[in-house]
């Protein structure tokens, strides 16, 4: 006799929204779009093989696109195992306030749901932004999914404006300067391995400083980014 | 970018000479090749620079000299020195491709019976007891570095690159989830007292699909962050069944497994589960130790029978309602010994375990078998080597030599040469 299987259904888990936010204005256009598209597709098999290997996560994905206003690429969160990168054209300015308008309206609950792990934002950019974006980053970062969201960014090439950056992130060490093509794709790739290290963080004994060189050590640097509250 | 390429060939401290073969993973400390020595396959773990530091090194060549624990572990064999010296690798036995994460028995992609689950189970508790009779801890007893063949229940450990002496100073400090609260709240570095509260939490989620402190407390809050995992995990742990606090009881339809499998479980599970997460949590004195584990967990293995539907039961001493169809089952005759127990059904094996008390659950020493000349009659064929003793309730003993059979009956015994079994 076939034996039954046994009850129950698989651990529970909490969705982890991971969102791409790419400057597509004219500056990057050529090899700076053609590599971010190039990079973050190269992500998508690595992040679907540490999904399968993470039970507490359920990962979903979606990328949000700006340059003369700002649009959802991807338009509901996607499954990791849905999710296929949809290459980016570059064309106007950088209207960064309207992107991060979309994103406030994503991380209002709803439609974002009561309970996740923090969500992973990772904005890319090359240059500064041609709209209003300070009061825009302010709802954004006063929402409380907004402000335990892990926010990372990609300051790509020397005419990125930092300091623009480093208010999105609120954490000087979650800005990359990526000066080179080199360092953009291993950048991206460092970004997209914060979904896994958000849902079950490792703790070393000893926290490596960043490492100049290549990308810093991916958990001391998001485990001081966390807030001491619960939520 | 792989810091090693295929072909290339590095030579061992012991002379061993490894291909490059292929690129298995990376981990935050290294990544794993498969590699070849006279076409001999294994992995090999490449530190990085950072990570390679002189302790690691000592580390490792001092596993090597102690020898792997039990065959559960993937247990560093070799070192291999980069021909610069900025970093080095160690070598172990490959895994073979059968063996699935922890993550897809969580994920129900690799689905083990009952049998198999428990033997899994017996076999990582003895694994750690044995790392731990060599005077180490593990420090980091979680999902990620186990694997399991779900046919049969095989398991092993690998990253044992971590395990060492209370005296070196730890390289890990665990998985959230995983680690003692004492470890989360910072007093606390990874001993073999943090291994047994992390093997009881591991041993809750492989036997209930669900995390043994994710109840009401985990419910209500919004964000699962660093913060909230050291309140849940930490600061205020609370056991989701405490019989002294409700208020972190599971909630139905977000820790529905807790909820199914709870009663699944015979009393003696639930007994130690309940001291592990209560009295343990912050008193890692009374902890569940690895002889009870194994105890309740042969037991349990060797409890289960098998309903007309098809699901496999725990039965204890009254009548197993089943799961599944509600049926309510006969309880067999067992054999019972000191403190284990195995049920007598059609086709059970006695092991070495049952009659030399020895933790050795896969050595068959005898057999449930019919009478053939009257298949009304069950009894113990003796697979042994030794001769058994049948002793009726008057006293009268008869020699069970083997291939020879002793008649199952309330109120007998068998005595084994270690240990003298009652059926009951």
């Amino acid at each position: 006799m076939a034996e039954l299987k046994r009850p129950g259904g698989e651990l529970s888990n909490r969705p982890l929204h991971f969102i791409w936010v790419v400057d597509c204005s004219g500056s990057m256009l050529g090899e700076k779009i053609g590599t971010v598209n190039h990079a973050i597709q190269n992500t998508i098999p690595e992040m679907l093989d540490a999904a399968n290997n993470n039970p507490y996560a359920k990962l979903l994905v979606r990328t949000l696109k700006f340059s003369t206003g700002a649009k959802w690429v991807t338009d509901k969160p996607t499954d990791i195992d849905d999710f296929s990168w949809s290459d980016l054209d570059a064309e106007g300015v950088t209207d960064l306030g309207a992107a991060l308008e979309l994103l406030s309206g994503e991380l209002t609950i709803p439609p974002m749901s009561d309970r996740a792990l923090p969500p992973v934002i990772v904005l890319l950019s090359d240059g500064m932004p041609t709209d209003d974006y300070k009061s825009a980053l302010a709802k954004l970062l006063s929402l409380p999914w907004g402000k335990k969201a892990v926010k990372i960014a990609i300051a790509i090439g020397r005419d990125a404006d930092t300091d623009v950056l480093r208010e999105f992130t609120c954490d000087k060490q979650l800005v990359l300067e990526a000066k080179n093509r080199e360092m953009l794709v291993k950048m991206i790739k460092w970004a997209s391995t914060a979904a896994s290290v958000v849902s079950a963080p490792v703790l070393n004994a000893e926290n490596s400083a960043p490492d100049a060189e290549s990308v810093p050590s991916i958990t001391p640097v998001l485990g001081l980014s966390s807030e001491g509250d619960v939520w | 970018m792989d810091s090693l390429k295929q072909g290339e060939v590095y030579g061992s401290e012991s002379g061993g000479r490894y291909e490059v073969v292929s690129k298995l993973g990376a981990g935050g400390q290294g990544e794993v090749y498969e590699v070849s020595d006279n076409g001999a396959r294994y992995a090999l773990k490449w530190y990085f620079k950072r990570s390679a530091t002189p302790r690691q090194k000592d580390i490792i060549e001092n596993l090597i000299r102690i020898g792997a624990p039990d065959s559960t572990f993937l247990w560093p064999q070799d070192v291999i020195v980069d021909t610069d010296g900025d970093t080095f690798g160690y070598v172990m036995p490959l895994r073979p491709p059968h063996f699935r994460g922890i993550a897809d028995l969580m994920k129900r992609r690799a689905e083990p019976t009952f049998r198999a689950l428990c033997r899994a189970a017996f076999s990582l508790t003895r694994g750690y007891e044995k790392l731990h009779e060599a005077g180490l801890a593990y420090g980091d007893i979680s999902f990620g570095n186990l694997f399991l063949d779900p046919d049969n229940g095989d398991v092993l450990i690998c990253d044992n690159d971590n395990a060492a002496s209370a005296d070196v100073a730890p390289t890990v400090y665990g998985t959230p989830r995983f680690m003692a609260p004492e470890i989360v709240t910072g007093v606390a570095k990874p001993s073999r007292n943090t291994d047994l509260f992390s093997l009881s939490v591991l041993l809750f989620n492989m036997l209930m699909l669900h995390h043994p402190l994710e109840g009401e407390l985990e419910k209500n809050i919004k964000c699962l962050d660093v913060p909230a995992m050291n309140r849940l995990y930490g600061t205020n742990p609370v056991f989701i069944y405490d019989p002294d606090n409700a208020a972190n009881r599971p909630v139905a339809g977000e820790h529905d497994n807790a909820i199914v499998y709870w009663g699944v479980y015979p009393p003696r599970i639930r007994e130690l589960f309940t001291r592990a997460f209560t009295a343990g949590l912050d008193c890692p004195a009374k902890r569940v130790t690895e002889t009870e584990w194994k105890n309740a967990l042969a037991n349990l293995m060797f409890s289960i029978v098998v309903c007309d539907c098809g699901a496999e039961l725990f039965c204890g001493d009254n009548p197993p309602t089943c799961w599944s169809c509600g049926r309510v089952l006969a309880v067999p005759v067992s054999l019972v010994s000191g403190r284990s127990r195995v049920l007598l059904q059609s086709g059970a094996v006695i092991t070495s375990h049952h009659a030399n008390g020895d933790y050795d659950i896969d050595t068959v020493v005898g057999t449930v078998v019919q009478n053939p000349a009257n298949p009304a009659l069950w009894g113990i064929r003796n697979d042994s080597r030794t001769d058994w003793t049948y002793i009726k309730p008057d006293g009268t003993q008869l020699s069970v030599p083997p291939g020879k059979s002793a008649g199952i009956a309330k109120g007998f015994q068998v005595d084994f040469g270690e240990l003298v079994s009652k059926f009951i």
